[in-house]
């Protein structure tokens, strides 16, 4: 058996494992997937809006929280010192709404981490909430996170993020990304494995946000890095699968690919900072779990890119030279008889693989489903075949950058 | 699905799961792999007997009572086969990942090849310019990017050769890393040191030509010379 064999059946295993372990966490739990508890209690909550240069979006952030069913104490909108007319729309708003304060950095932060942090300084309620100056929770997103609080040891909620915008093709196939991640999220909080509580929304308790300091500042996924120092710290994070809130996606490959750059430098940075507890149960499932998780997933990544650019660079190399030569000596350029059309075991596996794949896809898609919206087709068999092959190339510029100390926040 | 009370059995659950449901598949591509193998030993069994039909038609004929029709035919008739085999063989080669049987066999042909090899230039001899004798000699393993190039535009053009030529031509394909001392001798005798190599009548090519090129080297005089001299 020679080496590449025996790395694409390494790869088969993992993927058969990772698609059993979905699968299993699905059947086992399916009845729960819908599931929010209800509210018992009603706690306090004031909800932190960090903005800079969002003048488009604000208005329509503020008039989701403003309608949300659950009673917000507080709105505070952080101007993190924005160029555009923010700071004029946010002010407008605090003027008409007394729960509304509109708060503006010194001087600007530079990150989320800085603004949010700084709206947290006027929050004396027991919970607080966080949500982007770009994302829309539904009416009773807020309200289906609440009673997850009921249990003392939950120190955090997230919530199902979706994509707002589905017009151009980038915006769907993220669509269909962000509903495989939202699924494959509320899989693993029932193992209590989600390692983050995105920007768009997420709930702390207060308690718990201010013990591990709020978010890090010099970290540039602060979401991710305040749920692993909340694991650390022995707090649970939880997942509301019917809190929704919908997001802007990128819709330009540069802004998309910096906001993958930025999120992977952030998981690096994050990754640093907890590797000590990396297969030790002091820290549950961080260090058991999570740490693991992550790092195995982008290790796959890494390699996989690195095989397959291989395998592709050779073909391409020796179907040039043989092109060339084929042309020198009038010989046909492809041939029938190129093709070999006698299947491997690895072919068999390769298809047994995208059949279960396509299962947990469509899975995810009737889950995270959307009133009259469809995904088309086309658009899962990119994400599938094409889009998922960008990770690892991210993962190798985001090294690439950290190690050259270009981190700085880019966008979103 | 049976849960074994804790959630995070989960992990073993799924472990298990891989773990029979990969050895099952892998179980599955060696009796496919085992079954591709049996049906090329079956033609590598037929081919046999072919063979020793050919070299003994060929003892027949040095007693004379054999016309080189019959002689030439009964090889072409050989080489086609064995040609159309040995893509069957290459195809299997490249889908079996598993089992590593497949060697023997590749050897086992080589070795048939270069009888078949022998023998024709011994019916060239006999029977003079009713046909030609073209030996492609190439890597199968361990050849750099270059040579599998180099033989990708090799084999296509000695196909359209034999499409052309048809019954003129005897094309044998031998893979020369088989480690057969037969073929290491007939090697040394036409000097052959790089491949993919051709040899047409005796001639050795190297370099990548064109059909109409190789059609030269089979019009002209059958070269009985340079094939002579194995004698």
């Amino acid at each position: 058996m020679d080496l590449l064999t025996i790395v694409y059946l390494i790869y088969t295993f993992v993927s058969i494992y990772f698609l059993a372990f979905y699968t299993i966490l699905f059947l086992g739990h399916r009845e729960r997937m819908l599931e929010s508890p209800k509210v018992t209690k009603e706690y306090s909550l004031s909800m932190v809006i960090s903005c800079y240069n969002e003048e488009k979006s604000i208005r329509k952030v503020v008039e989701s929280l403003l309608k949300s069913e659950y009673p917000i104490k507080k709105i505070i909108i952080v101007d993190d010192c924005s160029t555009d007319g923010s700071w004029k729309l946010i002010q407008e708003y605090a003027k008409r709404y007394d729960k509304i304060l509109a708060v503006q950095t010194p001087k600007n932060t530079g990150n989320a981490a800085g603004a949010k942090n700084y709206g947290a300084k006027f929050v004396n309620t027991e919970l607080i909430g966080f949500t982007d100056a770009d994302s829309y929770p539904d009416e009773n997103s807020i309200n289906n996170m609440i009673g997850h609080f009921d249990d003392s040891k939950v120190g955090a909620v997230t919530s199902l993020v979706l994509a707002e915008n589905k017009e151009k093709f980038l915006e769907k196939v993220q669509a269909i990304e962000y509903k495989m991640i939202v699924f494959t999220r509320r899989l693993l909080s029932f193992v209590d494995g989600v390692h983050v509580t995105p920007g768009p929304l997420a709930i702390y308790r207060k308690s718990a946000f201010d013990k591990v300091g709020g978010f890090d500042r010099k970290n540039l996924t602060e979401d991710i890095e305040i749920t692993w120092h909340l694991v650390k710290e022995g707090y649970v994070v939880r997942m509301s699968s019917t809190a929704r809130v919908f997001t802007i996606v990128p819709n330009k490959i540069k802004v998309w690919f910096n906001q993958r750059i930025r999120w992977n430098i952030g998981g690096i940075q994050t990754i640093l900072k907890y590797k000590r507890y990396f297969g030790t149960n002091k820290v549950g499932m961080l260090g058991m779990f999570i740490l693991p998780f992550f790092i195995f997933n982008w290790l796959l990544g890494l390699f996989g890119i690195f095989v397959l650019a291989y395998r592709v660079g050779r073909t391409i190399f020796i179907r040039y030279i043989s092109t060339a030569l084929s042309i020198q000596s009038q010989a046909a350029i492809i041939t029938f008889g190129d093709i070999n059309m006698t299947p491997s075991i690895l072919v068999f596996f390769g298809i047994a693989t995208i059949i279960m794949n396509l299962f947990l896809i469509g899975l995810a898609l009737a889950y995270a489903r959307e009133e009259g919206k469809k995904d088309h087709i086309l658009n899962i068999v990119f994400y599938m075949f094409f889009y998922l092959l960008a990770y690892p190339i991210i993962l190798i510029v985001s090294f690439f950058k950290f190690l050259t100390g270009k981190t700085s926040w880019g966008t979103k | 699905m049976v849960r074994l009370g804790n959630p995070k059995n989960v992990f073993w659950e799924a472990f298990l799961i891989a773990v029979i449901v990969f050895v099952f598949g892998l179980f599955m591509g060696l009796a496919i792999e085992n079954s591709r193998i049996q049906d090329v030993n079956e033609y590598y069994e037929n081919s046999e007997i072919s063979l020793v039909d050919v070299l003994a038609l060929n003892n027949v004929a040095s007693l004379g009572d054999t016309s080189c029709d019959v002689l030439i035919s009964s090889s072409l008739a050989f080489a086609d086969r064995i040609f159309i085999e040995s893509k069957e063989l290459d195809d299997i080669d490249g889908a079996n990942k598993i089992s590593g049987n497949i060697e023997m066999i590749h050897r086992k042909y080589d070795l048939l090849r270069t009888l078949l090899w022998i023998s024709s230039t011994k019916t060239l001899e006999q029977c003079g310019e009713e046909f030609s004798v073209v030996v492609y000699l190439y890597h199968r393993k361990d050849a750099s990017v270059n040579e599998r190039a180099t033989q990708n535009v090799w084999s296509k053009i000695l196909q359209n050769l034999k499409e052309k030529k048809g019954s003129k031509i005897v094309l044998i394909p031998i893979s020369v890393d088989s480690e057969l001392s037969s073929l290491d001798a007939m090697l040394s005798r036409y000097n052959v040191e790089s491949y993919p190599s051709v040899i047409i009548n005796g001639h050795v090519l190297t370099e990548v030509a064109s059909v109409e090129d190789l059609e030269m080297y089979l019009d002209k005089d059958p070269v009985l010379g340079d094939i002579l001299r194995l004698n």
